[in-house]
């Protein structure tokens, strides 16, 4: 490690004379993270250090949730040997567990890219040590949505059918099918992530390359292509970056319209509905960024990444979340209120199920977690700064948003046109493959925590070249920070 | 004659800067100095010239490819393999929309990471005069010069606060660079591609075991399925078998023809008259008029095929398969057949 520290102006903190101008800039340092630069090795170590911990608790988190994903590799095996029969799922209600889990999963899939490429085209600072996290945090949920599509396919081993490929049977797919929509945007979506955070991540492997020996330091050679920090990398990196966040954003948009498209158009009471698209869109997000802030504050204390995270992105979270939480009501309330008003006989007993019947518990509790809970607290900054209530809340907006999937969808699907065929689904082996669904979204983010830097450094370190401090009047304030 | 590569490392990108003019006065090219940075500083900063970039081309390449097969899909495929499914379009309009647009971006994307990696030549074979140091915030300056002119780039590099000097044999790439670049890209994509279609094709075949048959949904509402006739084959629709009846016929007994009489007011009269005769109510209506029930024609028909019509429907006259039990639909089939003149 270099000793020369003087010599680095960029990194440098100012030393003030004054001594209530050095007071306030160690105060605006310990709230800032971009203002409270480190010196590039020490950042760099930061970054590298929590992948080589495997601690106790490390191991046996990873045994269990291993079992987890074990246990419902058995569930699924039991499926495709025995038939879906074994689910539960029946007629009328054809759409379990596993179509509440692929919604679930794409919404929280889709925070990752907003944080990433929508605050990164509207060059939000607070974004930079998240994104990375964020990101993950989509892969993974998008590995599990699809796979909760095919847990959900009779026959699993005819999937492959659905591609457009000259096939023996001269069939091409016939896109009719709200379903077909739904594989080629999926397949865009997983394909454009999945580059999209390479394309971030390669300077860091790069780094990573650098910083490592062994088998590491090999992999890390592969995976980096060759990075050196060129001017002419890092002008196409830039560019291809800016691309991605613009072509991204659509697909993005897109997926979770699509998703709600497989459901909206149906004629099926409490499903056919034109705002479902805007409004599953707006779901998606309430639950990704609310996923994000759990992430965030798990691997914050679990991988010791203070520094990084600071009370500042809780905040910047929590303001977001909050206008997701008025968006999302909005949304609810106008899906509600014309069905409630046309007063159509299905629409008029769903309703009532979910004023007073069987529903009802999950109905309150739904709106609870996601309209009131969210609403009365994150007004206030102290709760969007303390970060064990922002978990709190942030966890009872994810049991809101899969209850919301699931009285979408199992719920209504039991409250047909035909009132001879209702019917109420109760999950069988769709349990197990949920758990272990999630199981292996923790499980994914934790091997991938360990092979790949969860924060960004060479974007911190871009923040932070520019930090600056503007002395006006009597106070000291922040400069904004952006190189391009 | 050997070129020589000269790289220094500095702090910051003030000397660096300083360093590539000095560079150009010494008549070194732009095109032979590389700055190497672990932050994405602008060329503005080092005072260059901003890199020529074609990515934006190539990604527009990218989409008008992904707009075409979005087009193969959904515009030619149907109309070269004809599937007509009930009274839709072949190419159906807002679907053929979404898949376009989806297929657009896909390309777009595709096409920017593909020419990313092209115009950065990644991955990189072999090596490249590089320094680990350049991810830890020092900024290197590479320039690629003539062996005469290496001792004074040396000299200037040192003299604008170079803190390290590495200076080495430039060896040119050799000539199948590209392609073993190429073909590490190409494996990477192919393999899976083919190995799915061995699959595909039902080359590699797994017998897997399966005990779909036997799940509990099946006894539901429903016994358990017969085997089709050995004279099945798949069409469209149920057809009648030769002395195989649908249903078992019941007997025209008083009790049936008083039933069949009941039903036929309900769900037959209206069109074909409470005596059959086709000069129901609304017999005026259609553009073929209802058939005379009591004619030669319609009793020559065999009692299955009366029943095959009340089942399926003919012509204008709709299917009353969700009207009547099949039971019903023979009692029909006896009160028609009482009809007769």
């Amino acid at each position: 490690m270099s000793t020369h520290e003087t010599e680095y102006p960029v990194w440098r903190r100012p030393v003030l004379e004054d001594e209530d101008l050095a007071q306030q800039a160690e105060h605006l340092r310990r709230r800032h993270l971009l203002l409270d630069p480190k010196f590039p090795w020490e950042m760099n170590d930061d970054v590298l250090k929590p992948m080589y911990q495997t601690s106790r608790t490390f191991w046996v988190l990873f045994v269990a949730l291993f079992g987890l994903v074990m246990m419902g590799v058995i569930a699924w095996g039991a499926q495709i040997y025995w038939g879906l029969g074994i689910t539960g799922l029946n007629r009328p209600v054809n759409w379990g567990l596993f179509l509440v889990n692929t919604v679930y999963f794409i919404g929280i899939g889709h925070a990752g890219t907003f944080i990433s490429a929508a605050l990164r085209v509207m060059k939000v600072e607070w974004r930079r040590p998240i994104s990375r996290a964020a990101e993950a945090l989509t892969l993974f949920a998008l590995a599990a949505a699809g796979l909760s599509i095919f847990m959900h396919l009779g026959r699993l081993w005819k999937a492959y059918w659905m591609l457009p490929y000259p096939n023996q049977r001269q069939l091409w797919p016939n896109f009719h099918s709200p379903l077909m929509w739904d594989l080629m945007a999926i397949l865009t979506y997983v394909t454009g992530s999945v580059l999209f955070v390479f394309l971030g991540l390669l300077p860091d492997i790069a780094m990573a390359r650098d910083h490592t020996r062994g088998w590491r330091h090999r992999l890390y050679t592969i995976l980096s292509l060759g990075w050196r920090g060129t001017e002419k990398e890092w002008a196409y990196h830039t560019t291809s970056l800016d691309i991605f966040c613009y072509v991204i954003i659509p697909v993005m948009i897109c997926v979770t319209t699509i998703v709600s498209w497989d459901f909206a158009m149906a004629l099926q009471p409490g499903w056919t509905s034109t705002i479902f698209g805007p409004y599953f869109v707006t779901g998606a997000l309430y639950a990704g960024v609310a996923a994000v802030i759990i992430v965030m504050a798990i691997i914050r204390n679990g991988m010791r990444l203070k520094y990084f995270l600071r009370e500042e992105h809780f905040n910047g979270m929590g303001i977001f979340l909050l206008l997701l939480t008025f968006a999302w009501a909005y949304f609810y309330f106008s899906d509600y209120i014309a069905p409630w008003y046309h007063g159509e006989p299905v629409m008029k007993v769903i309703f009532d199920l979910f004023r007073r019947g069987w529903a009802a518990p999950l109905w309150f509790l739904m709106i609870f977690s996601n309209v009131l809970l969210p609403a009365a607290t994150l007004w206030s900054r102290r709760v969007r700064r303390s970060i064990p209530t922002m978990l709190v809340i942030a966890i009872f907006v994810q049991i809101g948003m899969y209850l919301e999937r699931y009285l979408i969808i199992p719920v209504s699907l039991g409250y047909n046109e035909l009132p001879f065929s209702w019917g109420i689904y109760i999950p069988r082996t769709g349990v197990i493959l949920t758990i272990a669904a999630f199981a292996f979204v923790v499980l994914g983010y934790l091997v991938f925590s360990r092979f790949f830097p969860l924060i960004p450094a060479w974007e911190i370190l871009e923040g932070q070249i520019l930090q600056g401090l503007r002395r006006i009047g009597r106070a000291l304030m922040p400069t904004r920070t952006e190189l391009h | 004659m050997a070129n020589r590569s000269v790289l220094g490392l500095y702090h910051e990108a003030t000397s660096t800067a300083d360093t590539i003019d000095r560079l150009r006065e010494l008549g070194v090219p732009d095109e032979a100095i590389t700055v190497m940075s672990g932050v994405p500083y602008t060329p503005e900063i080092l005072g260059r010239r901003p890199v020529y970039e074609r990515l934006v081309p190539i990604a527009l390449i990218g989409a008008v490819g992904g707009f075409l097969a979005a087009l193969f899909l959904t515009v030619v495929t149907p109309h070269l393999y004809n599937i007509p499914v009930g009274g839709q379009p072949l190419v159906p309009g807002p679907p053929t929309i979404i898949i376009v647009f989806e297929f657009t971006m896909l390309g777009t994307l595709l096409a920017t990471f593909g020419g990313l990696l092209a115009e950065i030549a990644f991955p990189a074979v072999g090596r490249h005069e590089y320094d680990y140091r350049i991810t830890e915030g020092h900024m290197g300056v590479l320039a690629v010069v003539d062996e005469t002119l290496a001792d004074q780039v040396k000299a200037a590099l040192e003299e604008t606060g170079a803190h390290d000097l590495k200076v080495a044999e430039s060896n040119p790439p050799p000539g199948p660079r590209t392609w073993q670049r190429l073909a590490l890209v190409g494996g990477f994509a192919v393999v899976p591609t083919v190995i799915g279609l061995l699959f595909a094709y039902s080359v590699l075949a797994i017998p897997l075991p399966n005990q779909m048959v036997n799940q509990p949904s099946i006894a539901f509402d429903q016994g358990p399925r017969l085997a089709a006739p050995a004279e099945a084959v798949p069409v469209q629709g149920p057809v009648l078998i030769a002395a195989q009846p649908a249903s078992e016929p019941i007997p025209s007994t008083a009790d049936s023809l008083q039933r069949g009489g009941i039903l036929f007011n309900v769900n037959c009269a209206m069109c074909h008259g409470p005596d059959g005769s086709g000069k129901g109510n609304l017999s005026g209506y259609f553009a073929s008029p209802p058939a005379d029930l009591t004619s030669e024609r319609v009793q020559a028909l065999s009692d299955q095929e009366i029943f095959m019509v009340l089942t399926q429907g003919w012509g204008l006259m709709p299917s009353m398969a969700e009207n009547l039990s099949p039971v019903e639909r023979w009692d029909v089939v006896n009160h028609v057949r009482s009809l007769r003149k």
